[in-house]
């Protein structure tokens, strides 16, 4: 079942003058339960894609719908009401709320969607633990290491039940060894809980774990390479 | 919207210095403007005190019409139902009756209009405190009894008069008779009372003495009253109309015999609360800065919050409960501290003696004891939390449209 379509996208930025294309009309179908990643060169047009499918960007033309929602003229509330309840979002640098606690992070957005204080609690702590951050609910950001603050990042992408997660470049400032093992998390929570992801990335580490290859160049895909199905 | 009241609350503590530098600056802002409250409602009660005291009273009954035009021949008789009505009222603590008219003292120096008051000296000392402000020095002295032919006169009036204790003046007055009538008088006592037009114009007798010269026999001029508090005075003079109508008297409490001294404390407290908005004002300006430089240094946060799904009125909010909070905590501090140095002053009091002739003008006495009321703390709390709204309104809004993708790539 498709959770995310597009369908002839296109994107153009007007920079100093000239007009860069950023996507040539991408065509994209993901389904739940995918592990896929966008990869390509820097300027390819991955993270275009991947703001264009959270609802952060407007494309130029063409067509992008979550869970059969069109995304295209949106109010930006609405915009905010389709991030807050269908996407969940990994950034490349934690981007968690400084002046929360691990567990207030994660509880923020159960918060934003109304969800009861105990029921906010127990879920928040609940996939903490899971992503083995058990001992440091009450910790801030600036207490935690960047591979915690990632788990803490990831814990709040996953803990509303989103349709899909988008993760930008989320191993890109983490060593290798715990890039990895947030991958591994990650992947595992793909599998136990159904969570579809998509990322993008030019880390190889993400390539060799991602079930679904997409190459972007010049902003067309130019091979979707499933490597498990 | 409790997580964004607490995220404001904790985002204020991010950069303490600069909060700090706000907070104190407001906290500065109501610790000044309530102690020149403080004072100005010290003056303020000390002047409409010392004209309570001094003659006045809380209520007054005189025949129709003697408010207005002092004469003789708006006296009464004190009959047995008015001074029952008098005494049996609840809110009465003391009660005096006077005579008073207009009169023309003389020495052999100079000639002064006075208005001359027939006091029983004794129940006098109850309601009024012109025994307190008689000198006791240099034989000057109180009255005695209602039958004195002495007479106590303020220094102001012996300096212009050139007369001192024991020396002689005549005053002369129209008796009810409309004959001229003059009168010698002993100098008993001199006074000297906070209020320097009353000084000027006011001598004490015996009342016997006076309803003799005069000719009104036991007629008097006024009742005067003071209750037990002066919220009651309304109500005392309310329940004595009700008691007393039909006796040609009008029943007078201080606010009606002195209109302007109420529009004067009603205008300078309002004045007051003007300067502390216009004042505040400038904390628009100092709050509104902070809290775009805030916003400023948090424009990446900001944008990952509404990337994660924070409506912009959400984050709106969330800048208006920072502004809340730097008003708060600066309103908290300098209400703490107005309420601490004027608490101190309130029992040490100010001495203006340096001004002492000007504050005599006012009738404030020369040294003041600052005081607070409650609709002072409401009208600041309520003065500074507008400002802090106003102030927030254009961060807020700045806030509220920023755009996650440009937030985002911002570092």
């Amino acid at each position: 079942m498709a959770i995310i379509q597009t369908s002839k996208l296109y994107k153009d930025y007007a920079t100093n003058g000239v007009t860069v294309k950023a996507l040539r009309g991408i065509d994209l179908t993901i389904d739940r339960g995918e592990f896929s990643a966008l990869a390509g060169p820097s300027g390819s047009g991955k993270t275009t894609l991947l703001n264009i499918i959270g609802g952060l960007d407007h494309p130029t033309n063409g067509q992008v719908t979550v869970n059969d929602i069109l995304l295209n003229e949106q109010s930006a509330k609405e915009l905010a009401r389709i991030r807050l309840n269908r996407i969940g979002f990994i950034f490349q640098a934690y981007n968690l709320i400084p002046v929360l606690t691990a567990i207030e992070n994660v509880e923020y957005i159960l918060l934003l969607q109304g969800v009861d204080k105990e029921e906010r609690y127990q879920r928040s702590s609940e996939i903490l633990r899971e992503v083995g951050l058990g001992d440091e609910l009450h910790r801030r950001p600036q207490e935690l290491s960047g591979g915690q603050q990632q788990r803490v990042a990831v814990a709040r992408a996953i803990v509303s039940q989103p349709d899909i997660v988008l993760a930008d470049e989320p191993t890109a400032n983490l060593d290798q060894k715990t890039g990895a093992m947030l991958l591994d998390m990650m992947h595992d929570l793909n599998k136990k809980k159904g969570i579809t992801f998509l990322f993008s990335t030019h880390d190889q580490m993400v390539m060799e774990r991602a079930e679904r290859l997409l190459h972007l160049v010049d902003g067309q895909v130019a091979d979707d390479e499933w490597k498990k199905k | 919207m409790k997580i964004f009241f607490m995220i404001g609350w904790r985002n204020l503590w991010r950069n303490k210095r600069r909060s700090l530098v706000v907070i104190t600056a407001i906290s500065l802002g109501i610790f000044s403007m309530l102690l020149a409250m403080g004072i100005m409602n010290g003056m303020n009660n000390q002047m409409v005190e010392n004209t309570i005291k001094t003659s006045l009273g809380h209520v007054a009954i005189h025949y129709d019409g003697f408010h207005n035009d002092m004469k003789l021949k708006y006296s009464f008789k004190p009959q047995p139902d008015i001074m029952k009505a008098v005494k049996d009222n609840q809110y009465m603590k003391h009660y005096t009756i006077r005579v008073k008219f207009e009169a023309m003292i003389r020495s052999s120096e100079a000639s002064q209009g006075v208005m001359i008051m027939g006091i029983d000296p004794e129940n006098e000392k109850k309601v009024s405190s012109i025994y307190q402000y008689t000198l006791k020095k240099e034989g000057s002295s109180f009255l005695e009894s209602p039958d004195s032919d002495e007479i106590l006169i303020s220094t102001t009036m012996a300096d212009k008069l050139d007369l001192l204790v024991g020396d002689r003046l005549v005053v002369m007055f129209q008796d009810t008779s409309k004959e001229l009538v003059g009168n010698a008088f002993t100098v008993k006592g001199l006074f000297e009372t906070p209020i320097s037009s009353f000084d000027k114009y006011v001598v004490y007798t015996g009342i016997n003495t006076l309803q003799k010269m005069t000719g009104l026999e036991n007629r008097i001029s006024e009742i005067s009253i003071l209750t037990n508090k002066k919220e009651q005075v309304d109500k005392a003079a309310a329940q004595m109309r009700s008691e007393l109508s039909g006796n040609n008297l009008e029943i007078l409490t201080w606010k009606d015999m002195a209109p302007s001294l109420v529009r004067s404390v009603a205008l300078f407290d309002t004045m007051m609360y003007v300067f502390f908005a216009i004042i505040f004002i400038t904390v628009i300006f100092s709050i509104a800065n902070t809290l775009i430089m805030a916003i400023m240094e948090r424009f990446h946060e900001i944008g990952v919050m509404k990337s994660i799904g924070t409506r912009p009125s959400w984050i709106g909010s969330m800048v208006m409960f920072e502004a809340v909070n730097l008003g708060l905590v600066g309103l908290g501090a300098g209400m703490a501290a107005a309420i601490l140095v004027i608490s101190l002053l309130g029992a040490t009091g100010i001495d203006f003696g340096f001004y002492a002739e000007s504050m005599r003008m006012w009738g404030t006495g020369t040294v003041i004891y600052p005081s607070l009321k409650t609709m002072d703390f409401v009208v600041s709390a309520l003065i500074v939390f507008a400002n802090t709204i106003i102030a927030a309104v254009y961060p807020a809004m700045k806030a509220a449209r920023i755009k996650p993708l440009d937030a985002l790539h911002y570092v």
